[in-house]
């Protein structure tokens, strides 16, 4: 039975993968099954190859290599023939190919030649201190990731606000007006659309940062539209116009 | 020949004058330490990227740290790497390993939250397409050649589909593995080139200073996971000839049309690279009548042409549109650099430090090639990969005459190093270890120091002259026709709107800056040849003639120079620039006839023109 672990392992990540698909299982789980089924189909393949025959870097350089070849290859077949490279396809396409090449190894080494996984140990076990040394790096690279991520998050990029005016489909009745806030805090703004030069509709709107305000005013020609930010009327903060000349004070 | 019995290693002759064998089998300096010390390196950078990104990235301290966190990644392996101590093989591995994964965590951290460089940023939409439509060899209007070669974008949306992870993350995991496996496979290639697992070593280390090392050769960038399989063609093709039960033989065979296969599919480049490489060797061979070998390379030669040119015809046949014009340009510039015309590359306008470091590393490099060729005569002259190395690094000298004599050479440079490093790094590091152990064993300290200096100058040479460039080195505020570093949450939103509001494919014009933005965010079509209508005083009507739909105009434009040196993808005015644009040419769109100004977001203002 030691003997084919190896297979018994590999079925298993089939198995569960598409079973954590299916149930829609957290990302952590989903992504420890679905890294681990991505490489099976590379191990299998490299095991029915050449059993372990070569030496442990090459054999992890194929292997690996194997691996990323199978959804570049397969998923060019799979799109051949049609079916669409969603979810489902990948997960059918790579848990298939585990399961067959589980199923030829099982074959393969009922017969005789081919011989499971076994990694020669050149050097003996690591000494202590020198797993404690790796363990260290691992976990101040994990810190300099985490930094990194920290930095980024708190980068201060100046705050800004959308106004926009389209008409992209030049059938419709209406126009697009939308204004999203992206200032870092609440704003209150007044917008004024005017048409042919005259004010045709006024809004004070009150948006929380991420908030979107959208309308769908009828299209005419020579439409603008001014956005203020309260209290200052003075000088329009942003403005847009379709079909005419909207720049303030013309 | 077996491994770790070459010749050029000099640890079995470090024996003193009295015949008594000197204990250097044991290092003062465990690879587990060189390990904390490049974390350690790693959270240096990282807490440098901190400084840029909180308003520091002008500083000099902060640009220091940066630099000294490369120090604590770069020295301590150099020296384990060139020093007289014992090295096992598993020690190796180690070493390059911690290098390669080091640098890639360094590129990590300079985005680490989602791609902004511009390659980057365009297999990251090919990638969205297949997640979003599962159909390949979509448009991508960015690098419309890119979907003809969905190798990369298959990988990462199959490991993005089954484990639910981001395309970011994905692809983060997809590039750093084919990375690594490169590495892994070039050392392995060259410990069975060399016999040795020290030369290997080294050679992987010299390899690692080619400017593209840490960047364009690890990236989210289909080039980066079509190496590997271009190595495991070679050690494919290397092991075929040595095997005799033909069971191992359809293994390594297997290998080979799969690694082909791959490569065809994932990068044009590196597969017609590989034809020529497995020729080459076929030829060697052939020369050196090595029957079994020549034949062998000669059948994956014709397999990999074959199926390049059968790619290229039935799947990609814009691949010649796309890469005509980089050849054609490339050899005019080298007819009129060969006829004693005009053709020149511009004065550089990097720092002098950078000036400095290339110099003395073309000037090292220049000086090793030939040292190394002495080594392949006097050791290697039977041994036909390593001949066909040692003539092919003669490359090496025609891309630093390219690099500084011809017009836009120094990206033809970068994009080559990539491939003439592989011979040329092999051939440096037989120079490097013989010089060393010529040090050693006369015990001529002073030369092994110069040695291991003109290595760490190779390397330093490769960060400093790579990517980010010295005007991003550091992540920071937004910059005006940058990079990574104009890429920021007001283009990204804006980018948005433009698909949300206007649909994908329009065809705009717009700045180098927010050029990536609007290909892949906003998935529209951004063309190259619009700078005239932001440097003249009046909107003509050319922008008509060229299907133009819309103009993104940034005002920023008209507050700074720009941090490339060009404001525009294809710009005559590139490296000229002297003072920002005017405000008015900015301005003029609000008052032209047949614009309407749609979209305003304080620095972004987008206009739509009139349907003609």
């Amino acid at each position: 039975m030691k003997r084919q672990a190896d297979l018994a392992i590999t079925a298993a990540v089939a198995v569960l993968a598409c079973a954590a698909a299916a149930l829609g299982a957290p990302v952590a789980v989903t992504a420890v099954l679905g890294i681990a089924l991505l490489v099976a189909p590379g191990y299998l393949l490299g095991q029915l190859l050449f059993g372990s025959r070569i030496a442990d870097l090459e054999r992890v350089a194929v292997v690996t290599g194997l691996a990323l070849c199978v959804p570049i290859l397969a998923g060019l077949l799979l799109y051949a023939f049609g079916l669409p490279l969603h979810r489902a396809a990948w997960l059918g396409l790579l848990a298939g190919a585990t399961l067959i090449g589980d199923l030829a190894l099982l074959l393969r080494r009922r017969g005789g030649p081919a011989t499971p996984l076994s990694w020669h140990r050149a050097a003996g076990r690591l000494p202590v201190p020198h797993v404690v040394a790796f363990g260290a790096a691992v976990v101040i690279v994990v810190c300099a990731v985490g930094l990194a991520r920290v930095g980024a998050a708190i980068q201060h990029y100046p705050g800004f606000t959308q106004l926009w005016l389209a008409h992209p489909n030049e059938n419709a009745d209406t126009a697009d007006l939308g204004v999203g806030n992206h200032e870092g805090k609440t704003m209150r703004y007044r917008l004024v659309l005017k048409r042919n030069g005259r004010t045709a509709a006024t809004w004070n709107l009150t948006l929380a940062n991420g908030q979107t305000w959208q309308r769908s005013p009828a299209y005419s020609g020579g439409i603008a539209a001014y956005l203020y930010t309260l209290p200052d009327l003075a000088q329009p903060y942003r403005y847009v116009a379709i079909n005419g000349n909207g720049a303030p004070g013309s | 020949m077996t491994v770790a019995d070459t010749p050029l290693s000099w640890h079995r002759a470090t024996t003193d004058t009295r015949g008594r064998h000197e204990a250097i089998t044991v290092s003062r300096l465990p690879v587990s330490v060189i390990a904390v010390s490049a974390a350690m390196g790693v959270l240096i950078v990282a807490a440098a990227y901190t400084a840029g990104r909180l308003g520091a990235a002008s500083s000099a301290w902060a640009d220091r740290t940066y630099w000294l966190g490369q120090a604590f990644i770069v020295v301590p392996i150099a020296v384990r790497l060139l020093g007289r101590r014992a090295l096992t093989s598993g020690e190796t591995v180690t070493l390059i390993t911690v290098l390669t994964v080091a640098e890639y965590l360094v590129i990590v951290c300079y985005s680490p939250t989602g791609f902004t460089f511009v390659d980057e940023l365009e297999h990251w939409r090919g990638t969205v397409d297949i997640l979003q439509t599962g159909k390949l060899f979509t448009v991508n209007y960015m690098l419309p050649i890119s979907p003809d070669y969905p190798g990369l974008e298959e990988v990462t949306s199959a490991l993005a589909s089954i484990t639910g992870l981001s395309i970011f993350t994905a692809g983060l995991i997809v590039a750093g593995v084919a990375h690594l496996l490169f590495v892994w496979v070039l050392y392995v290639l060259f410990r069975e080139f060399s016999g040795s697992y020290r030369v290997a070593g080294v050679a992987v280390l010299c390899y690692a200073t080619n400017v593209h090392f840490a960047s364009f050769d690890s990236m989210f960038v289909y080039q980066t996971l079509a190496l590997p399989f271009f190595g495991l063609t070679l050690l494919a093709t290397w092991r075929l000839p040595a095997l005799e039960a033909p069971g191992q033989r359809v293994g390594w065979l297997t290998v080979a049309v799969l690694a082909i296969a791959a490569t065809v599919v994932t990068h044009h480049v590196t597969s017609y690279v590989l034809a020529a490489t497995l020729f080459v060797i076929s030829l060697a061979e052939l020369l050196m009548r090595g029957w079994r070998t020549a034949a062998w390379a000669a059948v994956l030669a014709l397999l990999s042409a074959v199926a390049a040119a059968g790619w290229l015809v039935f799947a990609a046949p814009g691949t010649w549109a796309y890469l005509q014009p980089f050849a054609a340009g490339t050899l005019d510039s080298l007819r009129a650099f060969f006829a004693g015309g005009h053709a020149s590359a511009p004065p550089s306008a990097d720092p002098l430090g950078n000036q400095v470091l290339a110099a003395g590393a073309v000037l090292i490099m220049a000086v090793l090639l030939p040292v190394g060729w002495w080594q392949v005569w006097r050791r290697y002259r039977n041994q036909p990969w390593v001949v066909v190395a040692a003539i092919v690094s003669v490359s090496w000298y025609v891309i630093v005459a390219i690099r500084f004599t011809v017009a836009d050479g120094s990206e033809l440079a970068g994009r080559a190093s990539t491939f003439t490093y592989v011979p040329a790094a092999l051939i440096d590091a037989l120079a490097l270890v013989h010089l060393v152990g010529v040090a050693v064993h006369r015990r001529v300290r002073s030369m092994a120091v110069p040695v291991l200096v003109g290595v760490l100058m190779l390397m330093f040479d490769g960060l400093a002259n790579g990517w980010p460039p010295f005007w991003e080195r550091l992540p920071g505020p937004y910059q005006v026709a940058g990079s990574e570093r104009s890429v920021g949450p007001e283009e990204i939103v804006a980018a948005r709107w433009t698909l949300s509001a206007l649909g994908p494919g329009n065809r705009f014009a717009t700045d180098l800056g927010s050029f990536s933005v609007l290909g892949s965010y906003g998935y529209q079509n951004p063309l190259q040849d619009v700078a005239y209508l932001y440097t003249s005083p009046t909107f003509t009507a050319q922008a008509q003639a060229q299907g133009l739909r819309y103009i993104w105009v940034d005002q920023r434009l008209s507050q700074s120079l720009p941090a490339s040196g060009q404001y525009f993808t294809d710009d005559p005015n590139a490296g000229k620039y002297t003072r920002p644009l005017p405000e008015a040419d900015l301005q003029k769109f609000n008052q032209s006839a047949g614009l309407a100004r749609i979209y305003d977001s304080g620095n972004i203002v987008i206009y739509e023109l009139a349907e003609p």
